[in-house]
């Protein structure tokens, strides 16, 4: 995935600072933090680094660059294709996705219209997160999620940031395109976050598969029924569930016939089915092959595979160690 | 004989001249109002349309008066092109360049240069709000300008002629 459209919503001041990065921090680099005042931030794999006027890395965040209110402004302008106006969605949710389907969390002054939240102004604080798309990362596993040739109804149970979403994104686009152990399937996307499939204006910004369908920014439990009605979709994929209607809706598909691919942040499989919400998704035995990530070794470390019956699969074929 | 061609080219010279000058005075409301119905046009586009300003001045490019088209493709092309600067920075280097084509004074370049610290860089109601503020603005300097218009449009041509016939009584 090219880093290119990140540079392109940095104003230069900054943008000159990041790109005079060595390429190897450039390759890992997992966040740029600009925070108006404050020392200029990066992160990369397990790390965090102020970044001084010459693009040196350092502890000490005195050493660093401070962005000034003319860049932060500068930055809004560029992420917002100087119309901020068509942003009041976005800016009511907190980020933005941008070309690339690269994603800017924004923090400010929120505006209140009734106890919710209307708007945000004064925008101050900016977290620019890279996308890294690793087209293959599911491959390995491949064989234990879909050992006889039938689809499983799978859940992806992980702290964040530890690759759930290129991992389910990686897992639509296998099912989409089909192998040979397992035909091409009609997948729908609920992307209520816009981070599995990065749409920007409706087009998806990350290869999710050339069956695929995606609802850009609808609400999870909504978005399914909706899919399911509209598009018939084999194969619903969904990030982050956990609410009350989400679990309904989930009923609804398997019920329909429809198999689910879902993620939902943990980190034990022993927690995860005793949450109140989930508790009776596996009591029903609707998920059928659980994959348990952590950041061990790497983001998208496979702790574990398991079956509905919370037996261990990933022993019979051996470790997978990380999958990223 | 070529005395009085002489003096027929003089006259036409700063006729000529004087015309220019009024018609400097005749254009300048005029364009004035239709900055405002661009302006008019931009609010419905980012109100209803919720279209990218860049997109928005090409819009309005198509249905502005030859001069503002100018300037309004010269800020949606800078919008587009312009890596990395900001929002206002674009919209003014249009305005620098293409200001001086336009009929109009430096009263409006600042209702304008205003406007455009502001433009695309709040949400739609802040923007729809810092429009009408400009479009107030403008129809004061349009009242003012056709005002201007009424006093010194006729009096400057006839100072064109008389100039040119003064010249030639004084030359003779």
């Amino acid at each position: 995935m090219s880093i290119k459209p990140v540079f392109q919503v940095l104003p230069h001041s900054i943008r000159d600072v990041i790109q005079s990065l060595p390429a190897s921090v450039l390759e890992r680099l997992e966040e740029v933090r600009v925070r108006q005042g404050r020392p200029l931030e990066i992160i990369t794999f397990k790390q965090s680094w102020f970044v001084s006027r010459f693009a040196h890395l350092s502890k000490k965040p005195y050493e660093a660059m401070i962005p000034g209110k003319e860049d932060c402004l500068n930055l809004l302008n560029l992420i917002s294709n100087h119309s901020l106006y068509t942003m009041d969605e976005e800016l009511r949710q907190g980020y933005v996705t941008v070309e690339g389907g690269h994603r800017i969390g924004l923090v400010g002054k929120v505006v209140l219209e009734g106890g919710r939240v209307k708007h945000l102004r004064d925008i101050t604080g900016f977290n620019v997160r890279i996308a890294r798309q690793v087209v293959g990362v599911a491959d390995p596993l491949i064989p234990c999620l879909f050992g006889n040739a039938k689809v499983e109804n799978v859940l992806i149970i992980s702290p964040p940031q530890c690759g759930k979403t290129t991992l389910i994104r990686d897992l639509a686009r296998h099912v989409s395109r089909g192998s040979q152990s397992i035909p091409a399937y009609k997948v729908g996307i609920v992307d209520e976050r816009s981070e599995i499939a990065g749409c920007v204006a409706g087009v998806p910004q990350h290869d999710v598969g050339p069956r695929t369908d995606v609802l850009d920014g609808c609400p999870k439990a909504e978005g399914m029924m909706m899919l399911i009605r509209s598009m018939s979709p084999d194969v619903l994929v969904v990030d982050e569930i956990g609410r009350k209607a989400d679990s309904e809706a989930i009923h609804e598909a398997i019920y329909a016939g429809v198999h689910l691919f879902a993620t939902v942040h943990g980190q034990s499989v022993r927690e995860i089915t005793r949450r109140p919400v989930l508790r009776e998704l596996f009591q029903e035995k609707v998920f059928t092959r659980l994959v348990l990530l952590s950041r061990r070794r790497g983001p998208g470390t496979v702790e574990g595979i398991y079956n509905q019956f919370i037996e261990r699969l990933d022993n019979k074929v051996g470790r997978m160690g990380t999958i990223c | 004989m070529l005395k009085l061609l002489g003096a027929v080219l003089i006259i036409l010279t700063t006729s000529w001249i004087g015309f220019q000058l009024a018609t400097e005075f005749r254009m300048r409301p005029r364009q004035i109002q239709e900055l405002r119905s661009s302006l008019a046009l931009l609010k419905t586009e980012i109100d209803y349309g919720t279209r990218p300003l860049a997109e928005a001045c090409d819009r309005i490019a198509e249905a502005a008066g030859s001069s503002l088209s100018q300037l309004f493709q010269k800020f949606s092309r800078n919008l587009r092109t312009l890596d990395g600067k900001s929002t206002y920075e674009c919209l003014r280097l249009a305005i620098e360049s293409e200001w001086r084509k336009t009929a109009m004074g430096k009263e409006e370049k600042g209702i304008i240069l205003k406007l455009c610290q502001v433009l695309g860089g709040s949400n739609r109601s802040d923007q729809l709000h810092h429009l009408e503020i400009a479009a107030e603005n403008l129809l004061m300097e349009e009242q003012k300008a056709r005002v201007e218009q009424e006093k010194y449009e006729k009096m400057i041509k006839t100072f064109g002629i008389l100039s040119g016939v003064l010249l030639v009584i004084l030359m003779y």
